[in-house]
């Protein structure tokens, strides 16, 4: 029943590309809501487990399982994709092709979280990155063509190490499937190395800092209900190395160093989205703090809380990228200055409820998933703290702009869809955590104080913005990969 | 002598110090080509074991299953370099 879960959408994808040589257009909608939504059939008829395609053994086959982590990342996949699914409808109307793709991503996604075996766990990964990088250039401008081409650079060598990686570890334990290689693997040189390698990859593919270059220029000029799908596409190379932490013996330093990068690409983002004057760009550069946020988790060996961690930001960075991406449609500008949700109660609560969440406030799922983090770290608690205020100082700006200004009316398909995440967001937190935390109210305080103490010094209006010819920025980012995998082999 | 596999490596290296080192993006996809074969002869490498032979139905066999792993590589580096090739037209003199 599990593989069910990647083949149907699957099927359902390549049913609508038919539909382009038989002339039937119209019906593409259909068929793409279909294949969006049986997924959830499988995933709650099927229940947790894990099984071999094809009734083989371990050895000899592909094993897929739904576990106690991954289901966390099936349900928040199923619930971002099925919303980005609605939203695509009304946006791609008339269209076919975009159906195809979204629906690849969807078979990619759902796969990969599935995934126990290394080789298959890639091939999914490439199928969302394919498609994603065909839907990035879509929109058919020179700047989302640019983005594309660096995405699909940079991702494609981030693969061929992964893989790589994936062999050396196969040339030493002679195993695919992961299970079967943690009985056989034992601590040496070569395993580290592998480690390593898949593990800088699987970065760059996160978007964490300094790797995470790729990300802004992808979510800025993508179309929107490919943004909203990037705050779960972002889960899959921290899923594999969810898989790779937990089956591996992963060194002392290197949790060290993982810990280190994570905190590092934390301030880096929250540094980064408070000097954007671009709203796409402000929110992608909180993804980059975010995801380190997750990393922690790998980096401590607490793969609970990365997992809470990045369901609650899946959801809440979709939902933002939703509202956000709707008035900037809605407007034909990205400039935080032209935008603004007024006279639009449903964007505004939601923008400003999703702001309270990303920073990890408390009734939302999110101050769940920061809790989990905090009680696996032994040191440093104190600057989840500070990075936790530069975010919610990051996300003021992002509401001061939007609070001011003349709205815009935006589509009621897409208000409607706005409020979803922020149902999904606050039903999480209640129905999980059920704490709040007063202290949550001083950090909102301080996150809006340090914004106008930023704002009053003009340091947050001035904006950073220098254009490379697109072969260079990919050569610099490619030597930047390359000096991170020194770096990591030097650690091991 | 020197064995499949660090040829392998070697070239892979090569590809990667080729898209560090071309700022034109045709030459950047080529040198990723490049990084690719490394790997297809890496895992190749990994497979052959000296004096076996090959996987159809013998008594004592290479190992086959690198060899099936570097098809799936191959079709994956087909389709990302028309992509990427097509993307390059289509910025023109953007690029």
């Amino acid at each position: 029943m599990i593989p069910l879960l990647a083949a149907l959408p699957l099927s359902f994808a390549f049913a609508t590309a038919l539909l382009l040589p038989l002339h039937r257009k119209n019906l593409a909608k259909y068929l793409f809501l279909t294949g969006a939504f049986v997924p959830w059939g499988v995933f709650l008829l099927g229940g947790e487990g894990s099984e071999i395609v094809g009734g083989w053994t371990r050895m000899g086959g592909i094993e897929v399982a739904v576990g106690v982590y991954s289901r966390w990342f099936i349900l928040a996949e199923l619930l971002l994709f099925s919303i980005a699914a609605l939203y695509s409808v009304v946006y791609f109307r008339g269209k076919v092709k975009p159906f195809v793709l979204l629906l690849l991503i969807h078979t990619g996604l759902l796969g990969a979280f599935i995934s126990r075996d290394l080789f298959n766990y890639y091939i999914y990964m490439e199928v969302v990155s394919v498609s994603t990088f065909s839907l990035v250039a879509f929109p058919g401008s020179s700047e989302a063509k640019k983005a594309a081409y660096k995405y699909l650079m940079l991702s494609m060598i981030s693969s061929y190490f992964f893989v790589f990686a994936v062999g050396l570890l196969y040339l030493k334990t002679g195993y695919l499937n992961l299970y079967l290689m943690s009985q056989v693997v034992t601590q040496s040189k070569e395993v580290a190395a592998a480690i390593a390698i898949a593990f800088t990859s699987l970065l760059l593919k996160a978007g964490i800092f300094p790797l995470h270059s790729w990300l802004p220029d992808a979510n800025s000029a993508a179309p929107t209900p490919v943004v909203i799908l990037s705050g779960i596409t972002v889960n899959v190379p921290l899923y594999g190395m969810l898989l790779l932490s937990t089956y591996l013996p992963l060194s002392v330093q290197f949790k060290a160093a993982l810990t280190s990068i994570a905190f590092i690409s934390m301030f880096a983002g929250v540094g980064m989205a408070l000097l954007q004057r671009d709203a796409k760009r402000l929110l992608a550069y909180s993804t980059v703090s975010q995801m380190g946020y997750a990393l922690i988790g790998i980096g401590t060996g607490n793969p609970l809380g990365a997992v809470y961690y990045s369901f609650a930001h899946s959801i809440i960075k979709g939902g933002l990228f939703l509202s956000v991406g709707s008035l900037s449609d809605a407007r034909g500008s990205r400039r935080l200055d032209a935008l603004s949700y007024r006279g639009d109660v449903l964007i505004a609560v939601s923008v400003i409820a999703l702001s309270l969440a990303i920073g990890g406030v408390s009734p939302f799922v999110s101050a769940l998933g920061k809790a989990e983090i905090l009680q696996g770290l032994t040191w440093g608690r104190w600057l989840v703290y500070l990075a936790g205020v530069g975010t919610l100082a990051a996300f003021a700006k992002l509401n001061y702009w939007l609070s001011r200004g003349v709205g815009v009316r935006v589509g009621g398909v897409y208000r409607l869809l706005s409020i979803i995440p922020t149902l999904l967001v606050m039903g999480f937190g209640l129905y999980l955590y059920r704490a709040f935390q007063p202290f949550d109210a001083v950090t909102v305080g301080a996150g809006i104080l340090t914004f106008a103490l930023l704002r009053l010094s003009g340091l947050t209006d001035r904006g950073i913005g220098f254009e490379l010819p697109v072969g260079r920025d990919v050569s610099i980012n490619a030597a930047l990969y390359a000096l991170f995998l020194l770096l990591l082999l030097h650690v091991l | 002598m020197i064995d499949a596999e660090t040829v392998g490596v070697l070239i892979m290296l090569i590809g990667l110090y080729g898209i560090i080192a071309n700022e034109k993006p045709i030459k950047q996809v080529l040198s990723v080509n490049v990084l690719s074969v490394g790997l297809v002869l890496f895992f190749i490498g990994t497979g052959y074991v000296p004096n076996r032979t090959f996987p159809v139905m013998p008594a004592n066999p290479v190992d086959p299953l690198p060899a099936t792993l570097m098809l799936t590589t191959l079709v994956v580096d087909v389709a990302l370099t028309a992509l990427a090739l097509a993307l390059i037209t289509d910025m023109g003199v953007d690029a």
